[in-house]
């Protein structure tokens, strides 16, 4: 990390404010002590730092993620984010089981090069600082979670989302869920499949993956976290929200009687996977693959080609509604 | 082509799956008819989870050795139940990041054994959910083969 006055002018053209100073950065190891008006140089290229990146997870207040940083490149001025090496293990608990998870650069380079020019996934290049830090180098996905389109689309009411939307989304997700079927026929896990994993692009309309550096210890299926990961985004998007017990109890205690245990999520017992007991106007073809996904299901899905098998035509019998927003 | 006296039985790490060779043992014990083979599916540490080389080939080493202990725990299991050693091979196979079932399943049908025999580890449902069965997923999976899951 050198001082480079030098590069001033055009690090403050970049960044559009006053550098109390610019270094020339080509070890990104440290990257704690990167600061807004660093220069990064990565085999020859360069890019201006910006900022910091935030993480919000489903409104908890927003994490800064201080090995992600915004940035500019040097030549074209396009945004970018910079996602430097930071290797994270971790225990997470998943339906009351301990995971122990991995952060994994190496992981995320391989995927983004086996994604390039692949619209379903976030894009980006992986260029190797002089220490031989795994840095990628991401397109920023101009938009916003795809959940957080849907529950804005549901606010109208659920029989008017089924009507009018419901069976555009599915089809649209049907997308998102053939790209982790194609990346597991890669060898590839998502690892970390959620929500708010999935960013709406609003300039193409295009709904895309990111994140892929989370890992995990290999185990009986190697796919099974993800297509958990895809059931949790199916009951979201059939429901254009969350349908939890404390959601009945509020809103609709007079279901609460009807339910049994078997009609909610293995994993996650609050969360009610049979929706046909709240919405009886879902086809049975529908509910039955959210039924795959509760404690009553005496078969689980184990690939995503068997989840799309019974999925694609259970949204051809919806109502046509419109496009997916 | 399918040979129904050629059975694949599967060990795993777990004391446990030895059960499922001592009833094989009951089962077959003295029988000259069969041939048994010995199988274990293992999924080596990746580079992802432990980066540094050598310390994942240590790993990997450990993993290695104690899987094959318990094959030849299995095969001992067999001879004292008078199977002949000529009838005995043990396999230990890599699944490289693939459900081990998918593994167990094409190993058995690209040397035509007509037999797959597991032990039931007795996981829970959720367990079974968010990380998969080998029992569960051969069960399902299994064609043109008879399959014995002992619990």
């Amino acid at each position: 990390m050198q001082d480079a006055p030098e590069l001033r002018p055009r690090a403050e053209q970049l960044s559009g404010r006053k550098l109390s100073r610019v270094r020339l950065v080509h070890d990104t190891s440290m990257f704690m002590e990167l600061e807004p008006g660093d220069v990064l140089e990565l085999e020859g290229v360069r890019f201006v730092v910006t900022g910091t990146e935030y993480e919000g997870r489903f409104g908890l207040s927003d994490q800064p993620k201080p090995w992600v940083k915004r940035a500019v490149a040097w030549e074209d001025g396009s945004a970018k984010i910079i996602k430097l090496v930071f290797h994270e293990e971790f225990h997470r608990m998943v339906g009351g089981f301990k995971v122990r998870c991995y952060r994994s650069p190496e992981k995320e380079a391989r995927i983004l090069a086996l994604v390039r020019g692949d619209g379903r996934f976030m894009q980006g290049i992986t260029l190797r600082d002089t220490a031989g830090n795994a840095v990628r180098v991401l397109e920023r996905i101009r938009g916003g979670r795809m959940d957080l389109v849907l529950e804005d689309v549901a606010r109208q009411g659920h029989q008017v989302y089924f009507q009018r939307h419901l069976r555009g989304v599915l089809s649209k997700l049907t997308g998102v869920f053939q790209a982790i079927g194609w990346l597991h026929a890669h060898g590839e896990r998502h690892g970390d499949v959620r929500r708010d994993h999935v960013l709406a692009d609003s300039g193409s309309g295009q709904w895309a993956w990111i994140d892929f550096d989370y890992n995990y210890d290999l185990m009986a299926n190697p796919f099974a976290l993800d297509l958990y990961g895809l059931g949790n985004i199916l009951w979201f998007a059939v429901a254009g929200h969350e349908v939890t017990y404390h959601w009945l109890k509020q809103d609709h205690p007079e279901i609460l009687e009807r339910l049994r245990p078997e009609d909610y999520s293995p994993a996650l017992k609050n969360r009610l996977m049979n929706l046909k007991k709240v919405y009886p106007y879902l086809p049975d073809s529908l509910n039955n693959v959210l039924l795959h996904f509760s404690a009553g299901s005496p078969v689980f899905y184990e690939r995503v080609e068997e989840l799309m098998a019974e999925l694609a035509p259970a949204i051809g019998e919806l109502p046509q509604g419109e496009d997916a927003p | 082509m399918i040979i129904w006296n050629r059975i694949l039985a599967t060990v795993d790490e777990h004391e446990r799956s030895l059960d499922a060779v001592h009833y094989l043992a009951s089962v077959l014990g003295g029988s000259d008819t069969c041939q048994v083979a010995l199988l274990s599916v293992h999924q080596p540490p990746q580079a992802d989870t432990i980066p540094d080389q050598e310390q994942r080939a240590q790993a990997g080493a450990m993993e290695e050795g104690l899987l094959m202990g318990r094959l030849e725990q299995a095969r001992r299991i067999l001879l004292e139940a008078a199977i002949p050693a000529a009838n005995l091979s043990t396999h230990l196979i890599p699944a490289q990041g693939r459900p081990v079932a998918e593994v167990i399943l094409e190993h058995q049908a690209g040397n035509g054994y007509g037999t797959i025999v597991l032990g039931r580890r007795g996981v829970s449902k959720t367990e079974e959910f968010l990380f998969g069965s080998v029992s569960s997923m051969v069960m399902h999976k299994a064609r043109d083969c008879a399959v014995w899951i002992i619990s």
